[in-house]
């Protein structure tokens, strides 16, 4: 097992296919990272918001106290 | 007989905060693998592995397209067979993991669409043809944005859930389809390259770096459904108790010191 090109030259153009195999890599390693990185932004906003929600209702009940009683 | 069966297990399996507890355990583990795979396998594939003596450097396309087509027709039984469980024994979980299922399904069937474009200009002179196999994949992702759509159409969570779940069910038609569909028609797509019931028509050395990239992406396909399920759970268990102490550990708001 080698490398099969010599320069970044020439893993660059893969004689004249270049264009076609690095655009398929390029959309793929995107979307698989646009995959990875949605539900670990997702997965804070949730318990923010959560928390958030929390938060309200701890002072609605402060302010209010018979309302929760 | 069979009625001592323990069973727990099931009834374990479908308990959201069992399974949102037990697959953050894994996680640091499936995420080291899944990354050190897709890097592996991609390396291997696009710079050390051989040309192919007909399509030349195209070929290395290969490396994406046949692991995320795989992945995106093993990835719909996967939300069919949630969806059945849903339907069948009421488990809220599997519905989850269904809606989790749909939008990866969905990304993984453009992507087999988008590479196997991209590689056909150069092999067949054109970017898509009409074909047997190609038309069926494309329905494949209208099902998966069915499905998807579906949830989202009823005010009720339980009716779109039930929709959707039938919508993936009926929908199970079309994976021998496309399966088939090299077979069934004289098409433009080439035959399957790998086949479980004969050896593989690639040489050792091109096909090593396709099975990394193959386990890579079924490790990814895990990963990422364990991480939208997660979300999901988080969304639908709001109101329980173990989900607010979550929220309220994570919690680094103004009056909560």
């Amino acid at each position: 097992m080698s490398m099969q090109f010599e320069s970044f030259q020439q893993a660059w153009d893969m004689a004249g296919h270049g264009p076609y195999v690095w655009t398929a890599v390029l959309v793929s390693v995107f979307v698989l990272c646009w995959l990875m990185q949605r539900p670990l932004v997702q997965h804070r906003k949730s318990l923010n918001s959560i928390a958030v929600q929390m938060r309200r209702e701890k002072m609605r009940q402060a302010t209010n106290p018979e309302e929760h009683s | 007989m069979g009625s001592g069966r323990d069973w727990t297990w099931f009834h374990r399996l479908g308990s959201p905060r069992w399974f949102y507890e037990t697959t953050g355990r894994w996680l640091p583990l499936l995420w080291a693998v899944t990354l050190a795979l897709l890097v592996v396998g991609l390396v291997w594939g696009l710079l050390y592995a051989p040309q192919d003596a007909k399509q030349g450097n195209s070929f290395r396309i290969i490396y994406l397209h046949v692991p995320v087509s795989f992945l995106a027709l093993a990835g719909y039984y996967i939300m069919a067979i949630a969806g059945a469980v849903g339907l069948i024994w009421k488990m809220k979980l599997s519905y989850m993991v269904m809606k989790s299922a749909a939008p990866l399904g969905a990304a993984l069937t453009f992507l087999a669409l988008f590479t196997g474009a991209v590689w056909g200009k150069p092999t067949w002179g054109t970017y898509w043809v009409w074909d047997a196999r190609i038309t069926s994949m494309l329905i494949l992702l209208f099902l998966y944005l069915g499905v998807l759509a579906l949830q989202y159409a009823f005010h009720s969570q339980d009716t779109g859930n039930k929709a959707s779940a039938m919508l993936a069910l009926v929908g199970t038609v079309n994976i021998p389809i496309i399966y088939k569909s090299v077979d069934w028609w004289y098409t433009l797509h080439q035959p399957a390259t790998i086949k479980l019931t004969s050896a593989p028509s690639m040489h050792p050395d091109m096909f090593k770096p396709l099975l990394v990239m193959i386990l890579a992406m079924y490790c990814f396909y895990a990963l990422v459904l364990i991480l939208n399920t997660r979300v999901e759970i988080l969304q639908r268990e709001r109101k329980t108790g173990w989900v607010r102490d979550l929220a309220r550990q994570a919690d680094t708001g103004p009056d909560n010191q």
